[in-house]
């Protein structure tokens, strides 16, 4: 039956194209927009991500990486003071404007951090090295955002004016963009405080490196029982943000409406396609029926081509996903196609091929073996 | 398995119920015997196709009892009478029912493969089932490149490739010219061997010639049965 069903797909060139264009569309939309989702989750929490600590202490009511408050020295000390802390960190996380060379102003998130061997930041540098960012007035920005800030062909070496204080460029990373759109500004934790005019041992977030890991809970209890303190284990952090920016503005729900769309529009085209493949061939399926076919095997004549469709048109909806991923990375759009993204759309595309042959596996079903003589 | 193929027992068929019901038929006792080949005639509406679903298991009788190629198929479950159609029965039909996407060879040989014969086994016999039709230099043809007569030989060398018992036709010559109908009446009645009928319904007068036996359906009722070949002594059928 599998031949047969196989040779009455490929027979009728315009429906089988159709049809694969249809599971393609579809794969292409679903993979697109759940690894489109994925990106967002990830460039929303990428600093918490890449930042390290096992504990980010914060002000009290913090919810996001982007909405820190200043904390001061002391609260350093509260963090420092507990046994299993090998080592507290500050981190800068200040919106501050930059004046373009226009004159008009962009709003830009300065990272500031410690240089330490591990973990490196910035992430992802594209030109210069972690230690040309040494020294007062030295900055990293992405090139994702030359354009954007005026900076003209050669961004090594640019003046940049933010806030009141003037850096230059002395690296630049590749494909970081933040989910709030504004550029990150990177630099050491002396230069960005000198920019967000804070004090010299202030600090929006204070990462604590843990001697035993197994002590986090402890860490985080002792500091909340300071009134103005919070603190949060990183990986909880990191969904606080994700939850808050993604689920929060609702670009969660779009993508998921957009890639329930492209499964129905999917579903629609292939069901049809089936359905009028399956309905050109009911004599002879009838005919089959009365030479003593099983309804397993004329159902099998519809569950074949599904799943060729499944298969190679989700294979190729994959393949353009994939050339979209790769296309949307030079424009800072990031579409994260990881194993669990296309396991999961593989699953969706096979559902949804399975629910438009729903129809057609009725029809076989339902279809009299005494048609044959009418 | 006696030489008696099909036995009818006072079948009767009713379509709808109460007020509504339809009888189209009405207590047909026939058998139709191996190595004849039967006509089934009557005008339309007087129940020649339900009588041969009947007769091929394709529809159960509202009473009465059908003997098909040994096994009494009125009382077995759906899937043993399709196993009992898999194993004795062939069909040819008027539009021929051929998957057009597939050459003349794989007509004939995926139902050897569903009937459960080996891959190779299967393209031999329906290579085999070609010649004898005369179609053994269309085996790669497709049925949209064959003509009405060859595509109707297709049909009979599929449901000859199995060896069936029993061949059921249907209106088999009804779109094809009278010289291409008359060649395959030949070709059928060449079939007919001593453990084999072939029951065909049809209305063309023409097809008598062909026959062992004619039998005369009118208004769900036998009106006529009668032998018809000069070797009718031999004939297999009777009412």
């Amino acid at each position: 039956m599998r031949r047969i069903a196989l040779l009455s797909l490929a027979h009728d060139r315009g429906k089988l194209v159709a049809s694969l264009a249809g599971v393609a569309f579809a794969a292409t939309l679903v993979v697109g927009q759940i690894g489109l989702y994925v990106g967002f989750l990830e460039s929303s929490s990428a600093v918490v991500r890449h930042a390290g600590g096992d504990v980010w202490v914060m002000a009290r009511g913090t919810a996001v990486v982007d909405n820190g408050e200043r904390l001061s020295a002391g609260s350093r000390a509260i963090v420092a003071s507990h046994p299993c802390v090998a080592r507290v960190r500050a981190l800068v996380m200040a919106f501050l404007p930059l004046r373009k060379p226009d004159g008009s102003l962009e709003a830009v998130q300065v990272v500031g951090y410690e240089p330490v061997a591990d973990p490196v930041l910035p992430w992802s540098l594209a030109r210069g090295l972690p230690q040309d960012l040494h020294g007062p007035g030295r900055v990293a920005i992405d090139g994702l955002d030359v354009r954007k800030l005026q900076i003209g062909a050669e961004p090594l070496g640019a003046v940049l004016t933010v806030g009141t204080e003037e850096v230059y460029v002395a690296a630049v990373t590749r494909g970081i963009r933040a989910f709030t759109l504004a550029p990150y500004v990177f630099a050491e934790i002396d230069t960005a405080r000198r920019l967000a005019r804070m004090g010299g041992d202030q600090a929006y977030f204070w990462l604590a490196d843990l001697a035993r890991p197994e002590c986090r809970d402890d860490v985080i209890a002792a500091v909340k029982r300071h009134g103005d303190l919070d603190a949060h284990a990183r990986e909880e952090f990191r969904r606080m943000t994700e939850n808050y920016w993604v689920a929060g503005s609702g670009a969660g729900t779009a993508l998921g409406f957009s890639a329930l769309l492209g499964l129905v529009v999917g579903a629609v085209i292939v069901g049809q396609t089936l359905y009028a493949v399956t309905k050109e061939h009911l004599r002879e399926l009838a005919t089959l029926k009365a030479i003593g076919a099983t309804p397993g095997e004329v159902v099998s004549f519809v569950t074949w081509q599904a799943a060729v469709l499944a298969c190679v048109g989700g294979g190729l909806g994959f393949l353009f996903a994939y050339l979209l991923a790769t296309g949307t990375a030079g424009v800072g759009l990031v579409i994260v196609l990881s194993p669990t993204v296309l396991l999961i759309g593989a699953g969706a595309v096979l559902t949804m091929c399975t629910v438009a042959a729903i129809w057609s596996i009725r029809a076989v079903l339902t279809l009299e073996a005494a048609e044959v003589f009418r | 398995m006696s030489d008696v193929l099909v036995r009818a027992s006072d079948v009767e068929k009713t379509y709808g119920s109460g007020e509504l019901a339809v009888p189209v038929l009405k207590r047909i006792s026939l058998e139709v015997r191996a190595g004849a080949l039967v006509l089934l005639m009557g005008p339309s509406g007087s129940g020649k196709t339900t009588l041969v679903s009947v007769l091929a298991g394709l529809l159960r009788p509202t009473a009465g009892h059908v003997e098909l190629c040994g096994a009494r198929i009125s009382e077995l479950s759906e899937s043993k009478v399709a196993a009992v159609r898999r194993r004795h029965l062939g069909f040819v039909f008027q539009s021929y029912n051929l998957f057009p996407a597939l050459s003349a060879l794989d007509n004939v040989a995926e139902v050897l493969r569903m009937k459960g014969f080996a891959p190779r086994e299967a393209e031999q016999r329906a290579a085999d089932a070609l010649d004898r039709v005369g179609l053994g230099d269309r085996r790669t043809h497709r049925p949209g490149e064959l003509s009405g007569g060859q595509k109707q030989r297709v049909a009979i060398a599929r449901a000859l490739a199995g060896d069936p018992a029993l061949i059921f036709g249907d209106e088999v010559t009804a779109a094809l010219d009278t010289r291409t109908a008359l060649k395959v009446m030949e070709l059928l009645r060449a079939q007919v061997t001593p453990g084999r009928a072939i029951l065909i319904v049809t209305h063309d007068r023409r097809l008598e010639q062909y026959a062992d036996h004619v039998i005369g359906l009118e208004d769900g009722s036998v009106v006529e049965s009668k032998r018809s070949a000069p070797d009718a002594a031999q004939a297999g059928a009777m009412t």
